[in-house]
């Protein structure tokens, strides 16, 4: 069931969302990117979703938080095309890419435009920085290595990462290889990245960082950000939309200032308090 | 001790024992690559979600590895004509026998060394659009061959000592010269103390490497700082690394 507090707004619907040809207009008009009705997963007879209707808008950061095992990261994986739901639909720029409990041929046509950044640092140890960017391009947008470099080194840059183009993962920090793993991300220009507890193993000033950087593509590259994070601060100043997950539902949707400030949701006061102190 | 050696028998014979090792050799090598290669696709139908692909994998992983390999060998020798009409070569056989037989090894240590991939890497590269075989070729195999590396050179360096059984099928090896030579000559212990040797000099830095290798993996792995050590100090089993 919906929350009163969203009761006047529009239910996201599939029709509502533009289609991937005019996602790019789309993102200046703040329209629906990612759509999700009635999703429904469960893992060995524990519910995990319990019908989730969610929605993203171009551009936009959506901060998803809850306890573990609440259901945000099967969200993410599911948006991402790496956990099927049981039921539900999901679109992606307009474009139904999971419907009738399976995958459907438009997710071939959009999934490029989905990214994604892990909890544990996913850098391939048998590559430097230069390879682990490169790789994708090369491989599977036929980019020549110059080319493939030019991009790589625009994207560690954006990161703030350029310097250690040429190191191997295993001698960066663990906030290092994070950006690093963005900036790898950023390599198939993505329109929708999801972020999974990419800063839950550092430390607070290096996880201010690597959200900083999240925060500065949205604002300059006006890239969709989903994020599951434990950091109330950024929610609260960077976020466009903060989702807070209780049980396997989606118990509060609203803006950060709704969400922290005028909350009346017992179970999200009782999070924040939790996380914050 | 009453023996009167006699190394004579041994150097008149020691270009025939030479031609045998390098028998051995091209055997074990062509084995290992086979083996190799083949390994690849039993390990992924080892780890396939559809049923009877796994079982059947498994199947043929566990007849060869709870057989002796001598059996497989007299098997496909002896036994395969008898079955399918097909008379094969000794040193074909001995190919077939020991390929089949190193296969069933390998393909259990690229399982695990698939396996000890962590997920998230495999999906990372999913994410990027990477398609199967590519995930394989440069996420899942390069890391999994170097988490297996010492595994797999103890698996080669059996399989060299075991080439000695082919000798049973009158194939030339290093062993079925030395054995004629020792018949001819009655200078056994000359003889199979020089066979020994021989496989002992192509074993042993093998080995050696093995266990650098090992080593150097236990200091990448957090459990020391890699620093200049003694090139012998790397090398030799259990001995403690000195840092200069």
């Amino acid at each position: 069931m919906r929350p009163a507090h969203l009761a006047q707004e529009k239910a996201p619907t599939m029709e509502n969302a533009p289609t991937i040809d005019n996602v790019e207009q789309a993102s200046r008009r703040g329209e629906v990117l990612v759509s999700a009705r009635g999703l429904e997963k469960s893992f060995y007879g524990r519910t995990i979703l319990k019908h989730v209707d969610f929605e993203m808008k171009t551009g936009d950061i959506t901060v998803i938080i809850g306890k573990s095992g609440s259901g945000k990261s099967t969200l993410l994986r599911a948006i991402a095309g790496l956990t099927d739901p049981d039921a539900g639909e999901i679109a992606i720029g307009g474009k139904t890419v999971f419907a009738d409990g399976a995958r459907t041929k438009e997710w071939n046509t959009v999934k490029s435009d989905v990214g994604m950044v892990f909890q544990t640092y996913t850098l391939w140890p048998h590559m430097n920085v230069l390879e682990n960017l490169t790789l994708a391009p090369r491989k599977r947008l036929g980019m020549k290595a110059g080319e493939a470099r030019d991009r790589a080194e625009i994207a560690l840059e954006e990161v703030g990462m350029k310097h250690h183009i040429l190191s191997r993962s295993t001698q960066l920090s663990g906030g290092e290889r994070q950006r690093v793993a963005i900036a790898r991300a950023l390599m198939m220009k993505p329109k929708l990245l999801l972020c999974d507890e990419i800063t839950s193993a550092l430390d607070p000033p290096v996880a201010a960082e690597v959200l900083e950087v999240l925060r500065r593509l949205k604002e300059e590259d006006g890239i969709a950000l989903a994020l599951v994070t434990h950091d109330m601060a950024f929610a609260s100043k960077a976020a466009d939309r903060v989702v807070f997950f209780h049980e396997g539902e989606i118990a509060v949707n609203s803006s950060p200032a709704d969400a922290f400030d005028h909350c009346t949701n017992e179970d999200l006061k009782r999070f924040v308090d939790a996380v914050r102190f | 001790m009453n023996y009167n050696f006699d190394w004579g028998v041994v150097v008149d014979a020691f270009p025939t024992l030479l031609g045998g090792l390098g028998l051995t050799l091209q055997l074990a090598v062509i084995t290992i690559v086979i083996s190799m290669v083949l390994a690849v696709p039993l390990a992924m139908a080892r780890m396939a979600r559809i049923e009877v692909i796994r079982w059947a994998a498994q199947a043929y992983i566990e007849v060869f590895r709870c057989t002796p390999l001598l059996v497989q060998l007299f098997w496909i020798f002896y036994a395969l004509p008898a079955l399918t009409g097909i008379t094969l070569p000794g040193y074909v056989s001995a190919l077939i026998a020991l390929s089949a037989n190193l296969t069933a090894f390998m393909a259990e240590a690229y399982r695990s060394g698939f396996q000890s991939v962590p997920v998230e890497q495999v999906e990372a590269g999913r994410m990027l659009q990477l398609s199967h075989l590519q995930q394989l070729r440069y996420i899942i195999l390069p890391q999994a061959l170097r988490q297996q590396l010492p595994v797999i050179l103890s698996l080669n360096i059996s399989l060299f000592k075991d080439t000695a059984l082919v000798s049973t099928i009158a194939v030339a090896d290093l062993m079925f010269i030395a054995n004629t030579v020792s018949a001819q000559s009655y200078r056994s212990l000359e003889v199979f103390t020089v066979a020994a040797l021989m496989y002992f000099a192509i074993a042993f830095p093998v080995s050696l490497i093995t266990s650098n290798i090992e080593r150097r993996m236990q200091l990448a792995a957090g459990h020391g700082p890699i620093g200049k050590k003694l090139f012998l100090a790397r090398l030799v089993p259990g001995k403690k690394t000195v840092t200069l």
